[in-house]
């Protein structure tokens, strides 16, 4: 038992200790509000975001592509609305069932169907949309709609196809688009100041890029700006509700210099052959026809092509995927000849009264082999103007003979030789200018007289891209000068190539002309069968590029049978004559000639930019 | 205090504690709306335990607290059986034996303990002389470590703490001698590793250091503490509104109608509201002081004294584990958090404190 005196002890003692612990929780209660104001009033905009962050995600919203125009602003290629059958595989269990079950209502047909089968998988795991039938009938979509409470898991929305009113015309040059790469898009927007959220990749579908062509090499201003719908998620990053739309920036439209009814011309005339013709404007150097033969449809690619239709397109032997324009490598052939006589001017090697006798070969002196022409029996006695016309080979065997190669070399890399000439084309090919370093490094073996013999008459190493000898012969016509060449005229400042000659003076530059007129003017001009295919001069100079090097026509009868040995025929041109606008380059492969096969191609397309 | 007499009896009533709870309690029943996403089932069922509470505290505060005294022998016993049933026969859920069916409800007897033991061990020292003595101390631990142990075993680490500090306020309280405290502390801190090693499952380690350094594992166990802060600070000044609070409503937040109920608060009626809900339970806290001063003798005080710091424990481990200061514990927020064993036992030890602070011994003075 307790006394009564310590009662008053116990009372004391219990009372401090009681406040001895409430200061404790006092203590505790202040440090609690510091805390809840720390996290509500000091840090308030951080939690806040991260609030904002936790409950929203975005989705990309693509912006349409800018619209493709020729020079003329017909429409190359436009943005085609479409409503399509979208479903979402991340929510069907059984696909096979869910296209039956679609099937009664839209017909689905075998291709469509095997479409969504392949790519079912992979889409369900990323969460990502799937169209199983594109551009559907207002019939369908109204037998869908009046059904659509029966598949919560499908929708018929809007969605923009890349499509061309010209398919065919403009596979190269324009290029097709497809369904951007995880990269892609990360780089893509980087740039464009967007966070990579994981919903963007989750939920991406769709999007799409330039593949190829214009469309790649332009692919940043085409493409436009993304918008953004933000939704709110719950914690499973269920979308439950949009509560922000940023508009996309749509692409820009984009203007290039090509002319639809040159490339139609070209792509009728070329009919279906492997080769390649480019057009350019002289005065600045853009491009106006870029065709490479044969071709495909961008339609297809952009817009999903079956993987069996693909293997057939990629597995053709007439390579239709092949940019020859850009990418096809040819042996200039006699083309080569105006810069070679050039060349001989510049140096003083020959002058125009500079006469050879021509017998139909050359002999090297070094080792008596022996170099022929096309022509047996020779030219007889030639100066550089019925060498051009006639296309001697003996008269630039006995030039590139006489020349020091290293400055030859230099000379024809200011024709664009070994360079890249086009600021946009999309992946340019430089072709290839051999030098005896080059040899020594590729091929191991020096230089010898015989290659430059060879080099006299563009055959041998020396290739170029049908751009290139486009741009070869636009240069000649401008006289020694040229912007590079461009397929849209935007301002970017352009290198000009500028041959540097001393002694080639204009009246040299006229009597090239002249003499390339007469390669078709001329009775004796290998392309006079031209003369009477058009209304105005053309400064022509045909090439025939040898596959097989041969000693004769008897062989050459024997490999022709394999037609994939069969000469090229190359033309270039520029016309109209004195004061020409127009420069062409036509390469047929295995046409076997160039003056009367390559010829009439370059005539019509420069018929129909001229005549008309 | 009020004694109001009527003819024949006289009820025994404390208008301050009995209004601020009801206030409470009704609150409760508003943020459990928007907590359980606006289901009116869980409010309903709610609201009759409130209902129930209420008048169970009613009821409670008419006895003659010495009634208390006799019974908390018999309170105590039955309810560690209870415990000790739990244990044995009770389903396991989430790996703990935590809960008795009773069919209507289920109980989970530890939160008996948690008013049982303080009340008797009020009722086994208040005519102890002071200080207690090394016999009766030890006693009194053995009580309290029983108690720990059968509770801690259910595995329950943060109730049986509650449980054991509940006992240890009554023997500070009844006079617990200074160098005792000091030793124990000392032997405490010493073996603080041991009992780290040997009582703590793996996932409480884990609790405990995530509470450390929250951020180092955000998507693990540090999830729960990162969303709670974040739903607190999103709140701001005053609060995104009623049922407007997205951490709790898209199902970031865990556990949003039982532990984690305050950043639910905190979210949708910011610094204002929770300084505001903070006052009614510092009201409560600061009366139960007045009244446990003003006690009419040793055993009152000493359980006034003791439930009140029981009922300040629970809220104030509730409040450090919900904005991150301490390790998730699983501590209900009292007269709040969704959950009918707390609740009640709450009701229950508010009813006592009443009974004690309104029955006056004439012969006292």
């Amino acid at each position: 038992m307790i006394g009564i005196e310590d009662r008053f002890i116990e009372k004391r003692i219990f009372k401090s200790r009681l406040i001895l612990i409430y200061l404790f929780f006092g203590i505790l209660f202040s440090a609690f509000i510091y805390r809840t104001y720390t996290l509500q009033v000091y840090s308030y905009s951080s939690y806040e975001l991260a609030s904002i962050k936790n409950k929203t995600r975005s989705l990309l919203v693509q912006p349409k592509r800018g619209i493709i125009y020729d020079r003329n602003g017909n429409i190359l290629i436009n943005n085609v609305p479409s409503h399509d059958l979208i479903i979402q595989p991340a929510q069907i269990k059984n696909i096979s069932k869910y296209l039956d079950r679609l099937n009664d209502i839209i017909l689905i047909n075998k291709e469509e169907r095997e479409y969504v089968l392949e790519r079912f998988e992979n889409r369900s795991i990323y969460n990502r949309e799937l169209a199983v039938k594109r551009g559907l009938s207002d019939e369908e979509i109204a037998r869908f709609e009046v059904r659509s409470y029966l598949f919560p898991e499908a929708v018929i929305d809007k969605r923009y196809r890349r499509e061309s009113e010209y398919p065919h015309l403009f596979s190269h040059v324009l290029g097709f688009v497809g369904g951007a790469e995880n990269e892609n898009m990360s780089d893509i927007l980087n740039k464009q100041g967007k966070a990579l959220g994981e919903t963007l990749f989750t939920y991406a579908n769709g999007y799409l890029i330039g593949k190829t062509g214009i469309e790649n090499t332009y692919d940043d201003s085409l493409r436009g700006v993304f918008g953004e719908k933000i939704f709110e998620v719950d914690a499973k990053g269920k979308l439950l509700k949009e509560i922000d739309f940023i508009e996309p920036k749509d692409g820009i439209d984009t203007f290039t210099s090509l002319d639809l009814d040159a490339q139609k011309v070209a792509f009728e005339a070329m009919a279906g052959r492997k080769g390649a013709v480019v057009v350019v404007e002289i005065e600045s150097g853009a491009i106006i026809t870029y065709l490479s033969s044969p071709t495909f449809s961008i339609n297809q690619i952009s817009n999903g092509i079956s993987s069996a239709n693909f293997e057939k397109l990629i597995n053709d032997k007439d390579k239709p995927f092949f940019d020859r324009v850009s990418q096809g490598r040819y042996s200039p052939a006699s083309t080569i000849k105006p810069a070679i006589g050039l060349y001989g001017l510049e140096n003083k090697i020959i002058n125009w009264d500079y006469t050879i006798d021509d017998p139909g070969f050359f002999v090297l002196p070094e080792d008596q082999r022996i170099y022929r022409g096309w022509k047996k029996g020779g030219h007889g006695t030639i100066n550089l103007e019925s060498a051009l016309i006639e296309s001697s080979n003996t008269f630039f065997f006995s030039l590139a003979y006489q020349s020091e190669i290293n400055d030859l070399i230099e000379h024809l890399a200011n024709f664009g030789f070994g360079k890249n000439i086009c600021v946009d084309c999309f992946n340019p090919g430089k072709g290839l200018l051999p030098s005896p370093q080059w040899k020594m490094n590729n091929l191991n073996f020096g230089w010898f007289k015989g290659d430059s013999v060879n080099l006299g008459v563009g055959q041998g190493y020396l290739s170029a891209t049908p751009a290139q000898l486009a741009f070869y012969s636009a240069f000649i016509s401008n006289k020694g000068s040229l912007e590079k060449l461009s397929l849209i005229n935007n301002n970017i400042e352009k290198d000009t190539l500028v041959l540097p000659a001393s002694n080639i003076t204009n009246k040299d530059w006229d009597r090239i002309h002249k003499s390339m007129i007469g390669v078709i003017e001329n009775p004796k001009g290998t392309a006079k069968r031209l003369k009477n295919l058009k209304s105005y001069n053309i400064a022509a100079k045909s090439g025939t590029v040898e596959l097989v090097s041969l000693d004769s026509k008897e062989d050459y009868e024997l490999v022709r049978q394999d037609i994939s040995k069969r000469d090229h025929g190359i033309m270039i041109a520029f016309a109209p004559m004195p004061n020409p606008k127009y420069a062409i380059s036509v390469v047929i492969e295995n046409a076997e000639s160039g003056g009367s096969v390559a010829g009439p191609v370059a005539v019509k397309v420069l018929n129909s930019l001229i005549t008309e | 205090m009020k004694q109001a007499s009527f003819k024949r009896f006289t009820i025994f009533f404390d208008q301050h504690l009995f209004i601020s709870i009801t206030l409470l309690s009704v609150m409760g029943l508003f943020f459990l709306y928007s907590a359980s996403q606006g289901n009116i089932n869980v409010v309903m069922k709610q609201a009759i335990f409130v209902g129930f509470g209420i008048f169970l505290m009613f009821i409670l505060s008419q006895p003659d607290p010495d009634i208390y005294k006799i019974l908390s022998l018999v309170f105590l016993v039955t309810s560690l059986l209870l415990v000790l049933i739990t244990i044995l026969f009770a389903k396991e859920i989430n790996g703990a034996k935590r809960w008795l069916d009773l069919g209507i409800f289920t109980l989970q007897p530890s939160e008996l303990v948690k008013i049982a033991l303080p009340i008797y061990l009020a009722s086994y020292l208040f005519e102890k002389p002071i200080p207690i003595d090394i016999r009766n101390t030890f006693k009194s631990l053995s009580i309290i470590g029983i108690c720990f142990f059968l509770i801690a075993r259910q595995p329950d680490l943060g109730t049986s703490l509650v449980v054991s500090m509940a006992g240890i306020y009554i023997l500070f309280f009844a006079g617990l001698s200074w160098k005792f405290i000091g030793s124990s502390v000392l032997v405490f801190l010493i073996s603080l590793p041991f009992l780290w090693n040997n009582f703590l499952q793996p996932f409480q380690q884990q609790r405990i250091l995530t509470s450390l350094d929250p951020s180092a594992d955000p998507f693990g166990s540090g999830w729960n503490i990162t969303q709670s802060k974040i739903a607190i600070g999103s709140g701001g000044i005053s609060g995104k509104g009623f049922e407007a609070g997205s951490q709790s409503h898209l199902d970031f937040l865990p556990e949003t109608e039982t532990d984690f109920i305050f950043a639910v608060i905190a979210e949708e009626f910011g610094f204002i509201g929770v300084c505001i809900l903070l006052s009614v339970y510092m009201f409560i806290l600061l009366r139960c002081m007045y009244l446990a001063f003003n006690a009419r003798d040793r055993f009152c005080r000493l359980t006034i004294g003791g439930l009140s710091l029981v009922f300040a424990s629970t809220l104030f481990i509730n409040l450090a584990m919900v904005t991150g200061l301490i390790p998730v514990v699983g501590m209900p927020l009292p007269f709040i958090s969704k959950g009918g064993s707390s609740l009640l036992s709450f009701y229950i030890a508010f009813g006592i404190i009443i009974s004690m602070a309104s029955h006056k011994k004439l012969m006292q003075r």
